[in-house]
């Protein structure tokens, strides 16, 4: 048998390195922006804050889907990745919602490093997160149509490796986007 | 005599095999490691050629100061993709390809641990090459920044041509397949060996792919997330790279080299490992410090990554971070130079055999020590600031390059050609092959490290008529001719070993390493039986029952 | 024989110290190739197999003292190669301090802009300093990176946009040294050369005196009807001429263009006949360069060098 969690695992390490990539660049514009927009002068902390929570609690709630599985509730465990897929869900909404108020003020992409920097970092990120539902949302359609009978599945547990990752992922870039530009 | 040891997991399904239908389709669709593994080094040689006849265009250019053959904007697009094929496309999954066939033979396993996965990455590495060379017709043709794209040139108002969107889009493709491919080694060298085979016992070769592969996954992402943003600015106006719009130019060479300097033992290593495979074999002695050659690569892999700054010594990175990096870049000789000298002591007391792969491998040492110590040289922040960007650079990365890995390359291909297709290579053109090479290679390159002494810049498409310019370059320019003819002697060779080589049988080298217990060309499942494992040297045991190399060796079962 | 360049004849203290440090490592890394050779040399002389020698050899597995000697003895080697390149760094690349630079040097596709900011003195692609002087240059780009390398005064260093380098210059003794661009920026990044001049301290003082009288503008004959042309052919668009309207920084300087020895950072010597050719169609000789064929009839050609050679 080949080793899914083994390739999901290292896929993560290298993921990882793109996204620090990313941040990096993020980090190192930050404070040269001389006029126009910045995080302090554009985001709002709080309202993305919450939004957040509900990627957070989405990360728990497809825990909770392995565990029924493990648990050979099949019932529960369908309930749970229905439940994550809204989580994440509403945290693009979120994620969409900010962009659109963005990009009404006129801060884009191309504006300056500010904005090309963000939306880079929140877009590829976001990218990962859509990924992921498009993967739980198969995962459901099979579970829904008899598959993962349990107790154990590669399928279920490298994508939930996969959700935690860009879950873990959100919280570095939420530090280092709003809590560096409001809280520090 | 113990019992010998059952197979590792079959795969359910059958693959297309080499043997029976042997249409198109079943290349095409082909999840089969050893099929993949020829598609690569198939496509490559397409893409030396591709690559090599730039360079020749380029020599032709260059014979002569003030020659009218090329004009200058056709030229930079020779250069930068001549760079980008010989790195890409050539070097780089040859060296894939020939892992993809040889790991899991070596470490007695039926497949990859993904064997779509695999055919992936392969396709991929398809498409970015020709989504790159697709570039030359658009109206605006290939990319011509060089082959680091340095920002702001490969930015939109210096760049207005696609040719450097192409280039960061093939590039990616490749990357993500080259990445996949990374992945795919690293679990199945650590999932997938046969009962016995430990880490310790593993050819070095394999341990060489390992590190590569380690290296690959942990170096791709950066460069991948620099050709994101360079998209990004030239597609959608972003501003990471344009210093006009309050963006970095610096921060691209970081981001490049960061990448860059890995990518060159990405380069070397796994030609590391084709030496080490082939130098005990011909001298009929086991690898000396089996330990400290593995060792060594693992320590080259840790320092490559924090050395990349010696690529912009003319930057003005301040003193602290220049003498930083020349301390971090010679650092690396050390552990290079223990694999230079435990191949020297391998051959040292042996009985060396001079068929065509061991000189390839004996030219080898020379070759690549004379593009080291210059690499050692330029790692000095000084003695860069006055060669950096002239042709002593040039000479410095075909000398490892050329010299380093395209020696081991074809080290590998001849010592390994009866097993991938079931006959010899001639001996003959493999000389005349080896001699051409080794005289055309010095005539071209080394006269280079003069000419960039001298004060001749890279990437100049003309020069002016210095003293003693025009000769040296006619000299650079005949050797490549030579070298050249080398190639086609190779070719010729490869044509008339495949119709009427002598038949090879299944260990023509008598050497000692699991591939050669498969049949050649190995069936599709590899192994009907893996030999036991109780060594480094399976086949060394088997046929010297009585001197195994780890006699107080437990048999697993 | 004529003499060779660049390294071999190191024109400046930087460039002795820099071709030392040079010659030096490069003797001790020779020295160890030639070791590795010499060895290799041996080993197909004495350990080439016999030809009915069917015996395996003695299987020598490794031997650790040896490993450890010669991982140490690389190690003192690269410990004396560095403390050498510590000692040159601090001779090449002395301290800028607070010093005001003498000389801005601006890189632009595909020419040298050079400014004096003391004296006020603007020239293109030569650049005069008085020999035996340091000079304090600050190296910027209006456009992509390049590179200024003198190769016989001393190190190359970066023209970044958006990032300003500070390097000394000196020359030794008075004379022409011929440099270039030496980081790709683009289609004639092969014609982008530099020539530093070096004077007596007299020379340089006339020399500057001369570059900084404003020229009257011819009103009659042929140079007359040149400077109508250039200010009506959009020259003045690109070009600077002193004492005229045109101001522009797009081109070189051309106030003093007679006193320069080359048209196009290199691409022809500055005479009558090669302006004409220039002119007549800029593209001809530098192919792909930012100044576009202007079109202009041998007529206007006549007039716009007569102009230009009368600017005094
Ligand atoms: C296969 C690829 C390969 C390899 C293996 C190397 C190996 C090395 N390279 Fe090279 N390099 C390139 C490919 C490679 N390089 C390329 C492609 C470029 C140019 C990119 C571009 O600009 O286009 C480049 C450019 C490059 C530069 C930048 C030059 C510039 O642009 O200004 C530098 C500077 O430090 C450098 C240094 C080194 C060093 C220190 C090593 C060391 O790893 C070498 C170590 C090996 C030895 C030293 C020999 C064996 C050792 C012994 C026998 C022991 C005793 C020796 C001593 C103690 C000295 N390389
Ligand atoms: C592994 C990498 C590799 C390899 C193998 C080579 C191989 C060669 N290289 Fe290359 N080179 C690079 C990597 C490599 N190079 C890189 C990275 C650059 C920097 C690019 C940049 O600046 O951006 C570079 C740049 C470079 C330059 C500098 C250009 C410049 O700065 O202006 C030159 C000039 O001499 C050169 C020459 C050659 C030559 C003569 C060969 C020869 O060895 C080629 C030999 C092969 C052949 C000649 C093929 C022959 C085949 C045939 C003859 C078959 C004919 C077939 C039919 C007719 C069907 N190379
Ligand atoms: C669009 C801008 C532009 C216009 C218009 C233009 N030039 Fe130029 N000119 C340049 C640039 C850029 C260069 C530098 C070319 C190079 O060396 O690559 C140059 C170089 C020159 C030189 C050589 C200067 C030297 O020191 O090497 C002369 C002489 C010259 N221009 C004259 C003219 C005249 C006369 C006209 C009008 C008929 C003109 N130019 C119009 C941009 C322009
Ligand atoms: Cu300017 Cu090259
Ligand atoms: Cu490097």
């Amino acid at each position: 048998m080949a080793d899914n969690k083994m390739l999901i695992k290292f896929f993560i390490a290298s993921e990882s390195i793109f996204f620090l990539m990313l941040i990096l660049a993020y980090v190192n514009f930050k404070g040269t922006v001389v006029d126009g927009p910045t995080a302090e002068s554009s985001l709002n902390p709080y309202v993305t804050g919450i939004f957040s929570l509900f990627l957070l609690a989405s990360s728990l709630t497809v825990w909770l889907a392995g565990k029924s599985l493990r648990a050979q509730n099949h019932t529960m465990m369908k309930v749970w990745l229905l439940v994550t897929i809204m989580l994440g869900a509403i945290f693009i909404f979120g994620q969409g919602r900010e962009w659109a108020g963005l990009i009404e003020q006129n801060i884009t992409i191309s504006r300056n490093v500010f904005g090309t920097t963000f939306f880079t970092l929140t877009g590829f990120h976001g990218f990962h997160v859509l990924i992921g539902l498009l993967m739980l949302s198969i995962l459901l359609g099979l579970a829904l149509f008899g598959d993962f009978k349990g107790p154990k599945s590669d399928g279920v547990e490298v994508i939930s490796i996969y959700w935690h990752f860009v879950d873990g992922v959100w919280i570095v870039v939420y530090s280092v986007i709003y809590v560096w530009a409001f809280f520090l | 005599m113990s019992s010998r040891i059952p197979l590792v997991p079959e795969n359910t399904e059958p693959l297309p095999s080499l043997k029976g239908n042997q249409g198109m389709l079943a290349w095409v669709s082909s999840v089969d490691h050893k099929q993949i593994g020829l598609m690569y080094l198939i496509i490559t040689g397409v893409f030396f050629v591709i690559g090599g006849l730039e360079a020749l265009l380029m020599r032709i250019q260059l014979a002569q100061p003030e020659m009218d053959f090329i004009s200058p904007e056709v030229y930079n697009q020779l250069f930068t993709m001549h760079g980008t094929t010989m790195i890409f496309f050539v070097v780089m999954p040859f060296l894939i390809g020939i892992g993809v066939y040889l790991v899991p033979l070596m470490i007695g396993a039926r497949d990859m641990a993904f064997p779509r996965l695999n055919a992936l990455s392969f396709w991929l590495v398809v498409f970015g090459g020709i989504l790159i060379y697709y570039s030359f017709l658009t109206q605006s043709g290939a990319p011509d920044m060089g082959w680091f794209s340095y920002a702001p040139l490969s930015e939109k108002p210096f760049s207005l041509n696609k040719g450097p969107t192409y280039w960061a889009l093939g590039l990616l493709a490749t990357g993500i397949g080259s990445i996949a491919s990374g992945l795919n080694n690293i679990v199945t060298i650590l999932t997938l060996r046969t009962a016995g085979m430990t880490m310790r016992r593993i050819p070095l070769f394999v341990w060489m792919i390992l590190v590569t592969s380690f290296l690959i996954i942990f170096v791709f992402p950066i460069i991948a997330s620099a050709f994101a943003m360079m998209l990004l600015d030239r597609l959608l106006d972003a501003t990471f790279f344009t210093p006009a719009h309050g963006g970095s130019a610096i921060l691209w060479q970081h981001f490049f080299w960061g990448f860059g300097h890995p990518e060159v033992y990405i380069l070397i290593l796994p030609a590391f490992g084709i030496i080490s495979e082939v130098i005990p074999v011909f001298s009929r002695k086991p690898i000396f410090g089996y330990e400290f050659v593995a060792g060594s690569t693992v320590a080259i892999g840790l320092l490559s990554v924090g050395v990349w700054g010696h690529h912009m010594f003319a930057v003005g990175l301040g003193d602290v971070a220049n003498l930083y990096f020349s301390l971090a870049s010679m650092l690396i000789a050390i552990p290079t130079g223990v694999k230079v000298l435990n191949w020297i002591a391998t051959m040292w007391g042996g009985k060396i055999i001079f068929a065509t792969p061991m000189l390839f491998a004996t030219a080898f040492i020379i070759e690549f020590v004379m593009g080291g110590i210059t690499g050692v040289a330029i790692a000095s922040a000084p003695i860069d600031w006055v060669v950096t960007d002239s042709y002593f650079i040039v000479a410095h990365f075909h000398y490892v390059l050329y010299g380093g890995s395209m020696f081991a390359i074809f080290a590998g291909i001849y010592y390994w050609f009866p097993k991938f297709t079931g006959r010899m290579m001639s001996e003959t053109l493999g000389k005349w092959h080896f001699w051409l090479t080794v005289i055309g290679f010095n005539m071209t390159f080394f006269i280079q490290h003069f000419l960039g002494v001298m004060g001749m810049p890279r990437r100049i498409y003309t020069y002016q008529d210095f003293p003693y310019w025009g000769s040296m370059n006619l000299l650079s320019t005949i050797g490549a001719v030579v070298l050249a003819l080398s190639v086609l002697v190779f070719m010729w060779n490869i044509h008339v070993s495949l119709r009427r080589g002598k038949k090879a049988g299944d260990n023509p080298w008598n050497a000692w390493t699991l591939e050669w217990a498969a049949a050649s060309p190995p069936a599709v499942h590899n192994f009907d039986l893996v030999p036991p494992v109780r060594g480094r040297r399976p086949l060394w045991d088997l046929a010297h029952p009585e001197q195994p190399d780890e006699p107080n060796a437990k048999v697993v079962d | 024989m004529e003499k060779l360049g660049g390294i071999f004849n190191p024109s400046s203290p930087e460039m002795e110290a820099l071709a030392g440090l040079t010659y030096y490592t490069m003797a001790t890394t020779l020295g160890i190739l030639l070791l590795i050779v010499a060895a290799m040399i041996y080993i197909i002389i004495a350990y080439r197999k016999k030809p009915d020698d069917n015996q395996e050899p003695y299987q020598n597995f490794g031997n650790l003292n040896l490993e450890i000697v010669w991982t140490l003895i690389p190690c003192a080697i690269v410990a004396v190669l560095f403390i050498l390149t510590c000692n040159t760094m601090k001779v090449v690349d002395p301290p800028v301090g607070d010093h005001e630079p003498d000389i801005i040097i601006i890189g632009h596709q595909w020419w040298w802009e050079i400014r004096y900011p003391k004296s006020g003195v603007i020239t293109a692609n030569e650049l005069h300093i008085p020999a035996g002087k340091y000079m304090l240059a600050r190296i910027e780009s209006v456009d992509v990176i390049h590179d200024f390398w003198v190769p016989e005064l001393g190190r190359k260093i970066d023209a970044i946009p958006g990032h300003t380098n500070h390097m000394w210059i000196v020359a030794g003794e008075p004379g022409l040294y011929i440099g270039a661009c030496a980081e790709f920026c683009g289609t004639q990044h092969a014609n982008m050369h530099i020539r530093v001049i070096a004077k007596t301290e007299e020379e340089f003082k006339e020399w500057e005196t001369k570059e900084l009288v404003i020229p009257p503008t011819p009103r009659s004959g042929l140079a007359g009807e040149g400077a109508k042309l250039f200010q009506e052919k959009a020259c003045m668009n690109c070009h600077t001429i002193l004492g005229t309207a045109a101001a522009a920084r797009v081109g070189p300087n051309l106030t003093h263009l007679n006193n320069r020895q080359t048209i196009g950072a290199g691409v022809l010597t500055n005479t009558p006949e090669n302006l004409k050719k220039w002119l007549t169609n800029p593209q001809r000789y530098k192919q792909g360069s930012l100044m576009p064929n202007m079109k202009l009839s041998p007529a206007e050609v006549d007039a716009i060098v007569a102009y230009l050679e009368a600017l005094k």
